[in-house]
C-alpha cells in the first residue's frame, strides 16, 4: 500500500512538472497567439484588442497562477451553463472541476474539445497496441520456435523493415494499396456510424502498430529463445507435454513480463505518437488536434493535450507497476 | 529485457535497400500510372441546369468559426459566403453587384450610402430580412466585444470609435429609414466602403444571432445554403444544404455542398481520381503537372487571376537596408524568372506591388527590373562595390534571412541566396515555424530581411498599399509593415486615394505610389501566386471566384457515370462493405 501511495505521489509530481514545463515553454516561444487568432493580415490594433480579450497582456506569472488555480478547483456540483463566467468552461466531477479554459481559435471549452477527441485517440492507440501485440507475439513465438529457419529469417527481416520505415510512408502505402486500389477501406476520416468507425480504424491502427509489432517480434523472439533453453522446458517435454503446450503455457507465460511492461508503456507512447498517423488518415483525435494547436499557438488546447497525454502516460506506467505486483510473486513479496 | 527499442541488429544498409526496393515497387505503379479520364457530363453543352446532388470539396485547412463577425481563417469565407447574403456582393469578376439590397444611392458627397432592400428576402429561420436586422448585425459585428479582426475596415462609419471602445452600445452612423431602407453615414469619404461592405463581416444574421456575438450561436443567415443542425463535425467535415427560401428564384441548383476538412493533398488527389471529389485546388506540384499535361483534363481546369504578391521585405531601419542603394541592388539583383521556375505552375514574375487581378494594377508601370549590371552599380553607389571576377567586396557581414519551415519561400530563399551572393550580399537562411516567423517579422528591430507576401482582402490596391506601407501601421509588435517603411509622400497618396471616389483619379494615385515604391524598394517585388483549380467534367457552371474561391450559386452536377469504380478490385467485397460502410465516401 505504501508503495502504491508513493507511486501515486510521484505520478502527481510528474504531472505537475510536465504541465508546468509545457506552460513555460509554450509561452517562451517567440510567437504571438493573438496574431494567430486575428489572422496574419489583421491590423495591429485588432491584434492588440484580441490580446487583451485573451488575457495575454498579463504578466506570465499571473497567467501561470491563473492557469493552475483554474486547472483543478472546487465549484458548485453542477455547471450553471455556458454563460456562467465562472464555470462555463469546466468539466465537473461532482464538486471537483477541471478547467482548461477556452480554445483561442474555436472559442469552445477545451474540456469539451478533449472529451470529443481523446476517446478517439485512445481507441486508436488501444487498437494499435492490440494489433502490435498480436502480430508481434505471434511472429516472435514463431521465429523463436523456428529459430534460424526460413520463418525466423522472414520474421526478423520484416521486423527490421517495420522499425526502419517511417510511419507516414507506411500510412501512404497502406492508403494507396488498401483504400485507393483495392477499396477495402475508406481512404481516411472517422465516419458517422459504428460500422464506418470500425472500417476507418483499420488502416490507421495497423499503421500505428507496425513499428511496435516489429519491435515486439524482436523482444518476444529473444525472450522466448531464452525461455525455451531453460531446464523446465526440457523437463516438461520429457514428461510428454506437447510442443505447443510447452511453448504457450510455460515458455510464453514466463516471457510475458517484458511484454506487459512494453504494452503498458506503449499505450502512452502510442497516444503521444499518434500525431503523424492521425494527420495522414485524418483521424480526429488528440494527435491532429495538438498539431493544429501548435501551428495556431492555441495555448489552452496545447495545455489540454499535454495534460491528457501526460496523464495517459503516467497512468499506464502506474498500471504496469500494478501489473507487476499481480504477475510476479517476487514483486508482491517486496 | 534484453533488447532496447530502436536498436538495429542487422546491417542497416541492407534494410534500407530492401525497404527502398519495396517502396519503389509499391509506388511505381502510382507514379507511372496514367490518369483516369474525367467523368463526363450527361448532357450536352447548353443544356438546362438540373437540380440536385451534393458537391464534394476538400481542403487541408480547418474552419474556426462560421460567424461573419469573427473570420480568422482562410477557409471560412468560402463557406460563410454560401450561408450569409450581404447587402452587396462580388460577382465572379470581382465587380460589386446588388444582393439583398436591390439598389443603393450615394449622397452627401460620398459620405452617405443609402440601401434599398428587396422585399421578401428570408433568413434560414423563415424571418424576413429588414433594415433593423441590417443595423443589428452591423452593431453586433463592430461592437468592441466582438473578436472581429476586420472591424477597422469600417472605421469611417459615424460612431465607430465609441462602439469599438465599448463606450457606446449603438452606431449612430447606421440609420433605419424604413422597413427596407437603411443608410450608412460616414465621417469622411471612403473609396473602399462598398468594397469592404461586400466583404463578409457585416452580413445580416438571424435574430438568433442576437445583439452581440456568442461562440455558441448556430450560424444562420439569408444565403443560398444553410447549415443544418449537425452539419459541422469539427475537424472532419462540414455540409451546407439548399435554402429553399433563397430570394433568387430557382437557385441554388445543388442540394448541398460538403467540405471534407483536414484532408492532405495526396488523399484529395486519390479521391478526385476515384471520382469521390468533384473539385480540387490543393494539389502537390507533381500531381498538378500531371493533370496540366493531360489534354483530357484541360477543358476542366482554370487558373485564378493573381491576387497575391510575393517579394522580399527589407527592414529599412536595420543595416544594410537603411541604405536605399542596397535595397535597389536587391530589387535589381534578383532573377525573377529563375525564382518563378521554382513553382512555375503557380507563380508568375512581377515587377510591381499590385497583382494583375486587383484594381490599381498598372500595365504601363516600368516597375522593378532584374538587371545584374544595375545591381552591381547600386552596390557601388552604396559604398560596397563587388567584383564578380575576384568575388571580393560587397557588404562585409552576413545578413540573416528569416523564413518559415516548409513554405514555398523556404525553397525560394535557397535560390535567392545564390543570386544575392553574386552582387556581394551574403545571406544566412534561418528557418523557424510559421507562428514564430509572423511574430518576429512584425516586431521592430527583430529581423532585417525575409520573404514578404500579401493576399488581397478586397480587390483594390489600397488593400495592399495601406497595411504594408502606410506608416500608421507601424507598431513595436504585430505590424504588417514588415519594412518599417515610413514615407510621408506614400502616406499622403494612400490617404488621398482612400477618399478619392473617382476610379480613374484613384488609379493615378496608385500608380504614383507604385513608382515611389519601385524606386525606394522597401520590398523587392517578385512573384504573383495563382491557384489552379481542376474539376470533374460533370461539374457545370462552376467558376473560380476572386474573393470566395468558388462561385456555387449556379453550379450544377450532371454526372454521366459513377466513380471510376470499375478500376477497383474488391469494390463491393471489402471489409467496409461487409460492415455496411460506403467506402466511396
Amino acid at each position: 500500500m505504501k508503495r502504491v501511495l508513493r507511486r501515486l505521489a510521484w505520478a502527481a509530481f510528474v504531472m505537475w512538472a510536465t504541465v508546468s514545463v509545457a506552460f513555460l515553454v509554450n509561452n517562451a516561444l517567440p510567437s504571438d497567439p493573438a496574431r494567430m487568432v486575428a489572422g496574419q493580415q489583421a491590423p495591429p490594433a485588432a491584434v492588440e484588442k484580441i490580446r487583451k480579450q485573451l488575457g495575454l497582456d498579463q504578466p506570465l506569472r499571473v497567467q501561470y497562477v491563473l492557469f493552475l488555480r483554474r486547472l483543478v478547483h472546487l465549484g458548485p456540483s453542477s455547471i450553471a451553463g455556458p454563460s456562467d463566467p465562472e464555470h462555463g468552461s469546466c468539466a465537473n466531477l461532482g464538486a471537483l472541476h477541471v478547467d482548461l479554459g477556452r480554445s483561442y481559435q474555436q472559442q469552445r471549452p477545451v474540456t469539451t474539445i478533449l472529451a470529443e477527441r481523446a476517446p478517439r485517440t485512445l481507441l486508436l492507440a488501444f487498437t494499435a497496441a492490440i494489433v502490435q501485440a498480436l502480430i508481434g507475439v505471434t511472429a516472435g513465438v514463431i521465429a523463436a520456435v523456428k529459430k534460424r529457419k526460413t520463418a525466423d529469417r522472414v520474421a526478423v527481416g520484416l521486423s527490421l523493415l517495420g522499425v526502419s520505415a517511417p510511419t507516414f510512408v507506411i500510412g501512404l502505402l497502406l492508403q494507396w494499396v488498401f483504400a485507393f486500389k483495392l477499396r477495402l477501406f475508406p481512404i481516411d476520416g472517422y465516419g458517422n456510424t459504428t460500422a464506418e468507425h470500425a472500417a476507418s480504424l483499420v488502416l490507421p491502427a495497423v499503421t500505428l502498430g507496425v513499428f511496435g509489432a516489429a519491435y515486439y517480434t524482436r523482444i518476444v523472439r529473444d525472450e522466448m529463445i531464452g525461455e525455451l533453453s531453460h531446464d523446465y522446458v526440457r523437463t516438461a517435454r520429457a514428461k510428454g507435454l506437447g510442443k505447443a503446450a510447452v511453448v504457450v503455457r510455460h515458455a510464453l507465460r514466463n516471457a510475458t513480463m517484458p511484454i506487459v511492461t512494453i504494452f503498458g508503456l506503449e499505450v502512452g507512447t502510442l497516444v503521444g505518437g499518434a500525431i503523424i498517423t492521425e494527420s495522414v488518415f485524418r483521424w480526429p483525435g488528440i494527435g491532429s488536434l495538438s498539431v493544429n494547436a501548435m501551428l495556431d499557438r492555441d495555448g489552452p488546447v496545447i495545455m489540454g493535450c499535454v495534460v491528457v497525454t501526460s496523464a495517459v502516460v503516467v497512468l499506464s506506467t502506474l498500471a504496469v507497476d500494478l501489473a507487476y505486483v499481480i504477475l510476479d510473486p517476487r514483486v508482491r513479496r517486496g | 529485457m534484453r533488447s532496447t527499442r530502436g536498436r538495429a541488429e542487422a546491417p542497416r544498409g541492407l534494410v534500407a535497400a530492401t525497404l527502398a526496393l519495396a517502396l519503389a515497387l509499391a509506388f511505381a505503379p502510382a507514379c507511372s500510372e496514367k490518369l483516369p479520364a474525367p467523368i463526363p457530363s450527361a448532357s450536352p453543352e447548353g443544356a438546362a441546369p438540373k437540380r440536385g446532388g451534393v458537391l464534394e470539396l476538400a481542403t487541408f485547412g480547418d474552419v474556426r468559426s462560421l460567424d461573419p463577425a469573427n473570420i480568422t481563417d482562410g477557409l471560412a469565407p468560402q463557406i460563410i459566403e454560401q450561408v450569409f447574403a450581404g447587402l452587396v456582393d462580388y460577382d465572379k469578376d470581382g465587380t460589386i453587384q446588388p444582393d439583398i439590397a436591390e439598389r443603393w444611392v450615394i449622397a452627401d458627397e460620398g459620405k452617405t450610402y443609402r440601401f434599398f432592400l428587396r422585399e421578401g428576402v428570408r433568413f434560414h429561420d423563415g424571418e424576413e430580412v429588414t433594415a433593423d436586422d441590417v443595423k443589428r448585425s452591423v452593431e453586433r459585428a463592430l461592437h468592441g466585444s466582438a473578436r472581429n479582426p476586420a472591424a477597422s475596415y469600417y472605421s469611417s462609419i459615424v460612431g465607430f470609435d465609441a462602439l469599438d471602445a465599448k463606450e457606446a452600445e449603438s452606431l449612430p452612423g447606421v440609420v433605419v429609414e424604413g422597413r427596407y431602407v437603411v443608410a450608412f453615414h460616414l465621417s469622411k469619404r471612403d473609396a473602399t466602403f462598398l468594397r469592404v461592405l461586400a466583404m463578409l463581416p457585416l452580413r445580416p444574421v438571424c435574430k438568433s444571432g442576437g445583439a452581440r456575438t456568442s461562440a455558441s450561436w448556430h450560424p444562420c443567415g439569408a444565403g443560398p445554403f444553410k447549415l443544418p443542425p449537425n452539419g459541422w463535425q469539427r475537424g472532419q467535415q462540414l455540409t451546407v444544404v439548399r435554402h429553399d427560401g433563397y430570394f433568387r428564384p430557382g437557385l441554388p441548383h445543388l442540394d448541398g455542398v460538403r467540405w471534407t476538412l483536414h484532408q492532405n493533398q495526396s488523399s484529395q488527389t486519390f479521391k478526385f481520381m476515384r471520382g469521390d471529389l468533384d473539385i480540387v485546388r490543393d494539389f502537390a506540384t507533381p500531381e498538378l503537372l500531371r493533370f496540366q499535361a493531360d489534354p483530357r483534363w484541360k477543358p476542366f481546369a482554370t487558373y485564378d487571376e493573381a491576387h497575391q504578391i510575393l517579394g522580399e521585405a527589407m527592414n529599412v531601419q536595420i543595416p544594410p537596408f537603411d541604405n536605399v542603394e542596397i535595397r535597389r541592388a536587391v530589387a535589381a539583383g534578383i532573377d525573377r524568372d529563375a525564382l518563378r521556375r521554382i513553382r512555375a505552375s503557380n507563380l508568375t514574375a512581377t515587377n510591381q506591388l499590385v497583382p494583375p487581378g486587383v484594381f490599381g494594377h498598372d500595365t504601363d508601370l516600368h516597375g522593378q527590373r532584374s538587371d545584374y549590371e544595375a545591381a552591381l552599380e547600386h552596390m557601388r553607389r552604396a559604398g560596397y562595390p563587388y567584383d564578380p571576377v575576384t568575388k571580393t567586396g560587397g557588404w562585409p557581414h552576413v545578413i540573416p534571412y528569416l523564413v518559415y519551415k516548409q513554405g514555398l519561400q523556404e525553397f525560394m530563399g535557397q535560390v535567392l541566396a545564390q543570386q544575392l551572393e553574386k552582387i556581394g550580399l551574403r545571406i544566412e537562411i534561418r528557418i523557424v515555424n510559421y507562428p514564430t516567423f509572423i511574430a518576429l517579422r512584425g516586431r521592430r528591430d527583430a529581423t532585417a530581411f525575409g520573404p514578404g507576401f500579401w493576399l488581397q482582402d478586397f480587390p483594390d490596391a489600397l488593400s495592399f498599399l495601406e497595411p504594408i506601407f502606410h506608416s500608421k501601421m507601424i507598431a513595436d509588435e504585430g505590424t504588417n509593415n514588415w519594412s518599417f517603411y515610413k514615407n510621408p509622400r506614400i502616406d499622403d497618396l494612400i490617404d488621398r486615394a482612400h477618399e478619392e471616389l473617382d476610379d480613374e483619379r484613384r488609379k493615378k494615385l496608385y500608380s504614383e505610389a507604385q513608382e515611389i515604391l519601385t524606386d525606394d524598394a522597401p520590398w523587392a517585388f517578385s512573384q504573383n501566386f495563382r491557384f489552379y483549380t481542376q474539376r470533374q467534367g460533370y461539374v457545370r457552371d462552376h467558376h473560380s471566384h476572386p474573393m470566395w474561391m468558388h462561385e456555387l450559386k449556379r453550379t450544377w452536377l450532371d454526372r454521366a457515370a459513377g466513380p471510376v469504380a470499375g478500376r477497383a478490385i474488391f469494390s463491393e467485397k471489402g471489409l467496409a462493405a461487409l460492415l455496411g460502410t460506403d467506402v466511396r465516401r
